[in-house]
């Protein structure tokens, strides 16, 4: 046999057996995984560069991401941000199964490095945004990646979503809901959700809709269904939902990995869900305003069954943490029919007051008042009392505005029925409640936590009263239309847009 | 001269022969034009350039570093193993011209391929920064393609010093039989005399006056950058405070104020705003503190006011100017120890010397805490040993010598877009160049003149 022969038998033995060692792995990494045989799990959907790195630098790869690691705290002492990206990238792909180490680096972009960035004009926060977002990807669009079944991860990813965009901790935090709901435009066509047709995409902008959802957000249109349909109706616009959705999604992959989740980390992924199904209860409507160029929102009350259930079970699963929950389930349902009632909603206040009474008779209502038991108190005279209460104290700006909302609405109903001074009352109600609200906040924090104009609040209600599709039976509609003195309702209704306008570009 | 030129030429013919030349140039271009393909930014414009200026200078300095210490220790110690040099000392040449020469042709050799991926980077930045938008030109010629000075507000050091140690006489005198740590107790005096100048109770405003001096002609009618950091007593819900900085005088000269901005402590904030100073220069700064917590301004870095001072170019220049003085003394030491060892004990010999003073972080802290034993944090004291008399003030000099290279920081301030002096240069060169390579080179050149290169010869 020539050498040259011999060479190259012995090129295609080394090819043939690198083929089979390849298709061999594959059902030696399952089987270890399936009967435990290895602590580390092996890496999954990495680029060849990662997985040979990984394999090459063996025992190195810890020592490399510490140094890393310390010159990454270095540069964070002196505020020098433009590498951070790229060391929690290399210090997360050299560690890619150490889940911590995504969570940190994720959080510590997302929470201590945004907050360290300025506005760039009133109430504009481009930087912070954008470093809050770094955040979400590389737990989102990496740490998913090489660990689809770890659950920390989803709960974390649904916590920056819960807290960091939706909850007002921020001053940035309407910004980041502006920008997020921008985004999510680009996803539904600037309309209502729809996420059949991101299902079944039929044209050419579905399509690529559907793709920008599944390949840029990582979000499965089936699946966000099905949660939509679970705990919904959502406003898939609004972080909130999108806490939801990454957190059932770590709720499924711990059903599919049972053996290896614990239960504390269920619980947290179910809290996460319950807490953000109460924030889209008090908020989780979405409306224009095409005044101020902005969207608002408004409490979703179509969710509160769903919201109750969701609080009732998470207090069966955790029996630990049993008292908290139904105490919180008590607040929510005091919530629920007070903003049912000032949505002027009344059959379904005195069903929800009825179940909070059976519930917990022996709760009392109204916070500091010992005789407020639900036997002691009517439905009226509860409403009456909460919305005293609103008036002196806090309610935080998303229930205040809700509250307001519903008073208005009650208003314009009032004046449809001619009963103008009932009217008046409400409207003198809810004005005076945005007065005590805004008169007890610091000059300087109005921007980040004050209410908007009355003025605008009072349009907005107003254009949706007189809007054909919300909700108004024609008569009203026509009635209030005359009593407003505005030209009558067109015959053709507009196309469903309530997109919130793109005030801001995304960066 | 001649025969230093002939050697340098010699010098530059083996890194052509070895294709060292070659392949350092491809590295480097490899570097500059591979890195802005693999490196992730943080999505703007500015951060880009910067991580960009600062990975491809550093890639280059690497390169370039090891690649001189490499030829620098081969070139000398080779031509003694193989005897080549035998028949070169044996011309009417001196030792010391054959190892000048050398170094010559080295950094010769080093000024060229810093030229050549110097401008390449600095093409490329420009090339970018043409494609940008004109907003994130500005962005970008604004704060980092400049070359920014910086004036800081007086620290009261001596004055603080000094009412320290008043305070301290006049506290000793009424307690005179005290058994009290006295530096511990001055230390105390001193930070609470420091807060008196550094704390802005909620509703006062802190108030800085800062000279100008000579800058004010160059910033007339120009923007300059205010960078403020303070420290907060207390936490917020939403971890930033409220502020309202005030540029100028009223009635002196004209008045800026930004809105109320939210902002977080411990970090570093900078505002364009208007050079709103006096006809002394003097440029009046406040900020409003609209918190109910106390906030505080460290007297080092609380406050700086950054000024264009030059354009990015010479800045650039001068940045690759200390790059170059680096370079001089890694040729320096790869040849003084190629002096008297063979080509890998040099070699080892350099990169050790190289690994110590790259990490010379160890032997700061034990300076700083005066002892090898570390400080132990749950005790709240630092341990002693015996060797600490030795080894502290042998740490203390050998940081001295290394501080004298590591001093300058040229790829940060370029990345930041702070400018290099012409002072600093000098300085790198006088500190570099001349007393510590000097110094190295005087021993290498003693060395090699006394070494009898007849005896060592490669096995």
């Amino acid at each position: 046999m020539s050498g040259k022969l011999k060479s190259l038998l012995l090129l295609a033995l080394i090819g043939a057996l690198l083929a089979g060692a390849g298709v061999v792995q594959q059902s030696l990494n399952r089987d270890r995984d399936l009967l435990g045989l290895t602590r580390v799990q092996p890496l999954e959907n990495a680029p060849p560069v990662l997985a040979f790195t990984t394999v090459a630098l063996g025992g190195f790869r810890g020592l490399i991401s510490n140094a890393l690691w310390m010159r990454a705290t270095d540069l964070q002492d002196e505020d020098k941000f433009f590498e951070m990206a790229q060391l929690a990238d290399w210090i997360t792909k050299l560690e890619p199964h150490f889940v911590q180490v995504w969570l940190v680096q994720a959080w510590n972009m997302a929470y201590n490095i945004s907050v360290k960035f300025k506005e760039s004009s009133p109430g504009q926060y481009p930087d912070r945004w954008r470093w809050v977002k770094a955040g979400i990807e590389l737990l989102r669009d990496d740490g998913l990646r090489y660990n689809p079944n770890e659950t920390l991860i989803y709960r974390e990813l649904a916590w920056f979503f819960q807290h960091k965009l939706g909850q007002n901790l921020d001053d940035a935090s309407m910004y980041y809901k502006q920008q997020w709901a921008n985004d999510m435009a680009k996803v539904f066509a600037k309309k209502q959700p729809n996420l059949d047709e991101l299902i079944h995409p039929q044209t050419a902008d579905e399509i690529e809709r559907a793709r920008l959802l599944r390949e840029t957000y990582k979000m499965d249109p089936q699946f966000m269904k099905a949660v939509d349909e679970r705990y919904g109706p959502l406003e898939w616009r609004l972080p909130e939902a999108h806490a939801i959705y990454w957190a059932a999604q770590g709720l499924k992959k711990a059903a599919e990995n049972p053996t290896k989740i614990k239960e504390e980390d269920l619980i947290t992924l179910r809290r996460v869900i319950y807490q953000s199904m109460l924030l889209s209860f008090q908020r989780g409507r979405l409306v224009t305003n095409p005044f101020a160029q902005a969207f608002e929102f408004g409490p979703n009350l179509e969710i509160i069954p769903k919201v109750s259930f969701a609080y009732e079970q998470a207090a069966k699963e955790d029996e630990k943490n049993r008292d908290h929950i139904l105490r919180a389930h008590r607040n929510f349902l005091r919530d629920a029919v007070y903003f049912l009632y000032v949505h002027n909603r009344l059959a379904d206040a005195a069903q929800w007051f009825k179940y909070l009474a059976t519930q917990y008779p022996d709760k009392t209502l109204l916070d500091g008042k010992t005789n407020s038991l639900p036997a002691n108190l009517t439905l009226d005279k509860y409403a009456v009392a909460r919305v005293q209460d609103d008036a002196s104290n806090k309610g935080g700006r998303d229930r205040t505005e809700a509250i307001i909302e519903g008073l208005l609405v009650n208003s314009y109903r009032s004046m449809v029925l001619a009963e103008d001074s009932a009217a008046a009352g409400y409207k003198l109600l809810a004005r005076q409640l945005w007065l005590s609200y805004q008169s007890d906040i610091p000059t300087e924090r109005l921007g980040a936590i004050g209410l908007r104009p009355f003025e605008e609040i009072d349009q907005e209600v107003r254009k949706r009263m007189l809007d054909s599709r919300g909700g108004e039976p024609p008569e009203v509609r026509a009635l209030l239309r005359t009593k407003l003195g505005e030209p009558p309702e067109a015959t053709a209704p507009a196309a469903a847009t309530n997109a919130p306008p793109e005030k801001v570009p995304s960066q | 001269m001649q025969p230093l030129l002939a050697i340098a030429w010699l010098t530059w013919k083996a890194a052509f022969r070895f294709r060292l030349f070659l392949v350092v140039s491809v590295l480097l271009l490899g570097a500059v034009v591979g890195l802005p393909l693999l490196i992730k930014d943080d999505g703007t414009a500015r951060g880009f350039t910067q991580i960009l200026l600062a990975y491809t200078l550093s890639t280059i300095t690497a390169l370039l570093g090891l690649s001189t210490l490499w030829l620098a220790c081969g070139t000398l110690a080779r031509d003694i193993e193989e005897c080549t040099v035998q028949v070169v000392a044996i011309k009417p040449i001196a030792r010391w011209q054959i190892w000048l020469g050398k170094w010559l042709g080295i950094l010769s050799l080093n000024a060229a391929l810093l030229t050549l991926s110097g401008a390449s980077v600095y093409s490329l930045l420009q090339w970018r920064a043409t494609r940008l938008p004109a907003e994130q030109q500005k962005i970008l010629r604004d704060e980092v393609l400049v070359a920014r000075g910086s004036v800081k507000p007086p620290s009261f050091d001596k004055e603080i010093q000094a009412e320290t140690d008043q305070l301290l006489r006049e506290r000793l005198q009424k307690n005179p039989d005290t058994r009290a740590n006295i530096p511990e107790a001055r230390k105390q005096i001193l930070e609470q005399i420091k807060a008196r100048f550094q704390i802005t109770p909620p509703g006062y405003a802190h108030i800085w006056e800062v000279d100008l001096g000579s800058a004010k002609d160059l910033v007339r009618g120009q923007p300059i950058y205010l960078r403020l950091k303070f420290n907060a007593a207390d936490k917020s819900p939403s971890g930033t405070f409220d502020g309202r900085l005030l540029v100028g005088v009223p009635r002196k000269t004209p008045l800026w104020q930004s809105d109320v901005r939210s902002l977080a402590q411990d970090t570093f904030h900078e505002f364009e705003v208007p050079a709103n100073f006096d006809e002394n220069g003097l440029l009046t700064v406040a900020f409003g503190n609209a918190n109910n917590t106390v906030l505080l301004f460290p007297l080092e870095d609380g406050l700086e006011v950054l000024y264009r001072q030059g354009g990015f170019g010479l800045n650039f220049a001068r940045g690759m100017g200390i790059i170059f003085c680096w370079m001089a003394l890694l040729a320096t030491l790869g040849l003084a120890a190629a002096s008297f060892l063979s080509f890998p004990v040099a070699a080892f010999l350099s990169l050790g010397v190289l690994t110590l003073a790259l990490s010379s972080g160890t032997m700061s802290n034990a300076v700083a805490e005066g002892t090898l034993m570390g400080y132990n944090s749950e005790a709240g004291r630092t341990g002693h040993s015996a060797v600490d008399v030795v080894a502290i003030p042998v740490f203390r000099g050998v940081l001295e010598v290394i501080n004298l290279a590591k001093d300058f920081s040229p790829i940060d301030s370029l990345s930041t877009g702070r400018s290099v002096t012409w002072a600093e240069l000098g300085r790198a060169f006088g500190q570099i160049v001349l007393l510590l390579g000097g110094g190295i080179g005087l021993v290498g050149i003693i060395l090699f003149s006394r070494r009898e290169l007849a005896t060592a010869q490669a096995q």
